[in-house]
């Protein structure tokens, strides 16, 4: 079977780490970090074999404990699935950024919960990307929301616990929708395998399945929190710990996304089932959240809030590219899955890098910093650039391909959309970078503070290189993910 | 309305949905909410286990007496999981209540409100 073993340890592994980091925690609370970081090591090289794999004989599935589907618990790697190189990449860095963070941000008992709960929550992520039985996709959605819940409230700050009961809540119901919409569809084809349910599904009705379609969709919006279902994430992402932010803000709500194309993929292989009412309404919500998220980032002056909002614009690109239904949007929107997790995690990182140093978390604070902290802030203006899409960055390709999907698919009104919302996105980044680089200090002292340590240092600027190497090598991930958008959409006539 | 009968049950679910639904957004108190959330997920269990019924089925267990059709055991199988989602997802609430009670001396939205 092509890609050996590693599938399941690339599952499994996580989910035992996270339960060993208790017990190392137990009797050797300093090394608690350092075996969270081993432990992800051995999943990103699981990760980094099946996405060479993937890449070099295409792709193929793995049966868990040898039942073969539509009965067994089948994981599917596709073009899709290798969505795991970067939840591992950003996982690994965060962790990284996690060694000397934590000591700051988060209370000593707590510390080997903070990391179980974040291999769980990446560990939990990985297997929803992989999976190919929905059912089990539900239960990694719960481990990898779980653990995100705890996560914001870890830090015990002020107001931790609430805004994590305001996620939980929301997710929580996202959630059930989704169980919902699971349960129905099963009560319509009898099946929990999506190759399965897409071949049941072309012999029902368009109604009912409408109904799951419709309950999915809801569940999904919310954990990937487009306007204006979005009320519990600026909170939920400003107060976690700076790597917790990196995470939930670059991968959690990706998964939702991740959530839609998987259904999507059913959907346009079951050929039966009219998506024109479900594209108009993401194509309306995306260019919606895009506009608005940046109108609530404009005003804030907490850094963290800002990048909060500036997730939710983010992610209406992504959704507005879905929504299009053409393949350069939707290869468009794929990509910047991928880059917009880099360029967040950039910036949430070295915000938290800023706070870490300063303990200012508020921009008119934080004016004059670029002199002190000279590497880091360079990083965030690579990441601020990146993410108003300037080429040669990250950012650029992917806007420039959604703008084209949106000329493509006749909706020229979308694509100047886009060219707003990149504007106002230009406005707050330039705001920020104005604060650090060309303002006199509010706080003389802070200009005395000197860099992070290495072991923060290194994962802000591999992300930072990232976000220029992945704007100049930007054909690399296109081209790997166009013949799968290709085959997604050709039954449509795509 | 002899479809709607017929399909009573999964009506009832869709309704309990609702007012589980209904108290998570209109209730103030962080319990009541929780507990709206508690129902919610019991129609979503009793909607999936509803499916899983087959009139006149016997226990899906081989043996001296087993007989043709049989209920599905799968849906029960799921909703066991979800049993323990519901769970675990409870206590993390009802945890997360505890602290913010400690903290702020309220769980009412209302005066919660102000603290943000």
């Amino acid at each position: 079977m092509a890609g050996g073993q590693w599938p399941a340890v690339l599952v499994i592994s996580p989910l035992v780490g996270a339960a060993l980091c208790l017990i190392v925690g137990r009797w050797a609370p300093r090394a608690v970090g350092y075996f969270a970081l081993g432990v992800f090591t051995l999943v990103s090289v699981a990760a980094g074999f099946i996405t060479y794999t993937v890449s070099a004989v295409g792709s193929f599935s793995y049966h868990m404990g040898g039942w073969q589907p539509p009965w067994g618990i089948e994981l599917r790697f596709d073009e899709f699935s290798v969505s795991i190189a970067v939840i591992c990449l950003v996982g690994w860095l965060a962790l990284m950024f996690s060694l000397h963070y934590v000591n700051h941000a988060v209370p000593e008992p707590r510390i080997p919960y903070y990391y179980a709960l974040f291999l769980l929550c990446l560990g939990g992520m990985n297997g929803f990307a992989v999976t190919g039985d929905v059912f089990n996709m539900f239960v990694f959605l719960e481990i990898l929301s779980l653990s995100g819940y705890a996560l914001v409230a870890i830090t015990g700050e002020r107001i931790a616990e609430l805004a994590a009961f305001k996620y939980l809540v929301m997710g929580a119901v996202s959630s059930l929708t989704i169980l919902f919409g699971i349960g129905f569809l099963y009560a319509l084809t009898g099946s929990l395998n999506m190759t399965d349910i897409a071949q049941r599904l072309s012999s029902v009705e368009p109604f009912p399945t409408g109904v799951a379609v419709a309950a999915l969709t809801l569940g999904f919006c919310v954990k990937a929190a487009l306007f204006p279902l979005h009320v519990w994430l600026p909170d939920a992402h400003a107060i976690a710990p700076s790597p917790v932010s990196a995470v939930l803000s670059g991968l959690v709500v990706k998964i939702g996304v991740l959530g839609m194309l998987r259904m999507y993929q059913v959907l346009y292989s079951a050929r039966t089932f009219d998506l024109g009412a479900l594209n108009t309404a993401l194509m309306w919500l995306g260019a919606i959240s895009i506009v608005m998220g940046a109108f609530f980032a404009m005003v804030q002056e907490d850094i963290k809030m800002m990048l909060a909002y500036s997730t939710i614009s983010n992610i209406g690109y992504i959704f507005m590219g879905l929504g299009l239904a053409s393949t350069f949007g939707i290869i468009g929107a794929t990509v910047h899955i991928f880059n917009h997790a880099i360029i967040k995690a950039t910036l949430f990182l070295g915000a938290g890098a800023l706070i870490y140093q300063t303990g200012y978390r508020d921009l008119r604070d934080l004016r004059g910093i670029a002199k002190a902290m000279p590497v880091t802030s360079a990083c965030i203006a690579v990441g601020a650039v990146s993410i108003v899409g300037i080429p040669p960055t990250a950012g650029f390709l992917c806007k420039w391909y959604i703008a084209l999907g949106a000329i493509e698919a006749g909706r020229i009104f979308f694509a100047i959309t886009l060219l707003f919302g990149a504007l106002l996105i230009f406005v707050y980044y330039i705001r920020m970078l104005n604060a650090f680089y060309f303002t006199p200090a509010t706080h003389p002292h802070l200009l005395q503070v000197g860099e992070v340590p290495m072991t923060m240092l290194i994962p802000i600027v591999i992300l930072a290189v990232l976000c220029l190497v992945m704007g100049i090598f930007g054909r690399i991930p296109l081209s790997f993910i166009e013949p799968a958008v290709i085959e997604m959409l050709a039954p449509v006539g795509g | 309305m002899e479809g709607l009968w017929n399909n009573i049950d999964y009506a009832a679910s869709v309704v309990l949905f609702l007012i589980g639904l209904y108290a998570v957004i209109a209730k103030g108190n962080l319990v009541k909410k929780l507990m709206g959330l508690n129902v919610m997920e019991t129609a979503v269990f009793a909607f999936v286990m509803a499916t899983g019924i087959v009139t006149g089925g016997d226990a899906p267990i081989l043996g001296a007496g087993a007989h043709e059709p049989f209920a599905n055991p799968l849906p029960q199988a799921l909703i066991l999981t979800g049993i323990v989602v519901a769970l675990s997802t409870t206590a993390l609430a009802l945890s997360l209540i505890i602290r913010i009670y400690e903290r702020h001396g309220t769980i009412e939205s209302e005066d919660l409100w102000g603290v943000e």
